[in-house]
């Protein structure tokens, strides 16, 4: 009877069982962007700044030399506002720009972060200083490749 | 992986002391059981003492087999997988109350006609299943736009196999007691694009493979009048 006993505590003994977390390790979600100038590709050498709307929170302060873009999309609006504005020297330039889009929610376990990617629909601008925007590549996750090509009127 | 050696000399430890009795019983005369030696059923303790002590999932399960020749088994198993489980940091909110069931065989390795039973298993298991994932404060961070967060009745369907060995005895008359390890394989899974289950039920926590185990308590509701004669004579 007593070994009959051993084995059975031995048996609960071993069903206690260790946990770890796989979280995916690059977990970024980003809108990327580069600019070009009649197909050669360019950088905004004066300060870039870009706002989410008017008095949104800022996405990118005063950057120099910027040669490519990585945003954040909003995780609920089906459409964010960026303003994207230029300072130099004796200028100041301003364009907006519509970014249309679907939000889905991509949920890993309960012990990693929940995350939105996001399908562009539909870019838009004032055409102050990006002549055009061509979608690149509309999904919107945790691949870190271009979505869109900003198209400058000049090469600055 | 490490819990697979400890596994392995626990193993050899709770076997070994069987081998001896099964080279005695080979120099006997061998001794034949009937075709239907009886039908059990039997509880898996683990889920409800899991279940009781608030884990993060448990599987409540029980069993039914037919015993042919004392030797192979048929068993069916029948069970609700339960689980909520909060992330500590994310706010994230799994839960689900599901179904679940198994069919598959036992082989007996014990030579001998006493109620005791060194047993190989194998299992197909099933489950079609919904879950919920919630969190009640979701913010996005750059934005700072707080919702709440609730994706309701996500189904899904797993199938997975089990391989594993067990060990029964009699406690008294038709009581016996046993325990069983097995290795289980996730052969397919099919779920919602927002998000992958955490738990499924049945087979654990949710990945390519996993351990699990038993220790389940079997009543022999069914033993024939020949079986009960045979095990007169074993004693």
């Amino acid at each position: 009877m007593r070994r009959r006993l051993l084995f059975i505590v031995m048996g609960l003994g071993m069903l206690a069982a260790c946990e770890s977390y796989d979280c995916t390790l690059y977990n970024h979600v980003g809108m990327y962007a580069a600019f070009d100038h009649e197909g050669n590709a360019v950088q905004i050498r004066d300060t870039l700044t870009i706002t989410a709307g008017k008095s949104g929170p800022v996405l990118l302060n005063k950057s120099v030399g910027t040669a490519s873009l990585d945003l954040p999309l909003s995780f609920w609006q089906d459409e964010d506002t960026l303003v994207l504005s230029v300072k130099g020297e004796d200028y100041f330039l301003q364009d907006t720009v519509w970014v249309s889009k679907t939000n889905e929610v991509h949920y890993e376990s309960p012990d990693c972060p929940t995350t939105l990617f996001h399908t562009i629909r539909e870019v838009r601008n004032t055409h102050q200083f990006i002549k055009s925007i061509t979608v690149i590549r509309s999904s919107v996750n945790y691949e870190n490749t271009t979505n869109l090509q900003f198209h400058l009127l000049t090469d600055n | 992986m490490k819990i697979l050696p400890t596994f392995s000399f626990i193993c050899l430890l709770t076997i070994s002391p069987c081998f001896p009795a099964h080279a005695q019983e080979e120099t006997k005369q061998k001794e034949k059981a009937p075709l239907l030696s009886g039908v059990a059923v039997s509880a898996d303790l683990v889920g409800f003492a899991m279940k009781a002590c608030n884990a993060k999932y448990a599987n409540m399960e029980v069993g039914a087999r037919i015993n042919i020749l004392d030797k192979y088994f048929p068993a069916a198993e029948l069970g609700i997988g339960d689980c909520k489980r909060e992330g500590a940091e994310t706010g994230n909110i799994f839960s689900t109350t599901s179904p679940y069931m198994r069919f598959g065989l036992d082989y007996n390795f014990n030579k001998k006609h006493n109620g005791n039973r060194l047993f190989g298993i194998f299992r197909y298991g099933f489950s079609s299943f919904k879950y919920d994932i919630r969190n009640d404060e979701f913010d996005d961070p750059t934005y700072h736009q707080t919702i709440s967060l609730d994706l309701s009745g996500q189904k899904a369907t797993a199938h997975w196999l089990e391989f594993g060995i067990g060990l029964e005895t009699k406690l008294w008359s038709f009581i016996r007691l046993g325990w069983s390890i097995r290795y289980k394989f996730r052969a397919a899974l099919s779920h919602p694009e927002e998000g992958k289950p955490y738990y499924i039920p049945g087979f654990g926590k949710n990945d390519s493979n996993g351990w699990g185990g038993t220790v389940n308590l079997v009543f022999d509701v069914g033993k024939t009048k020949r079986k009960q004669k045979t095990e007169k004579q074993d004693q």
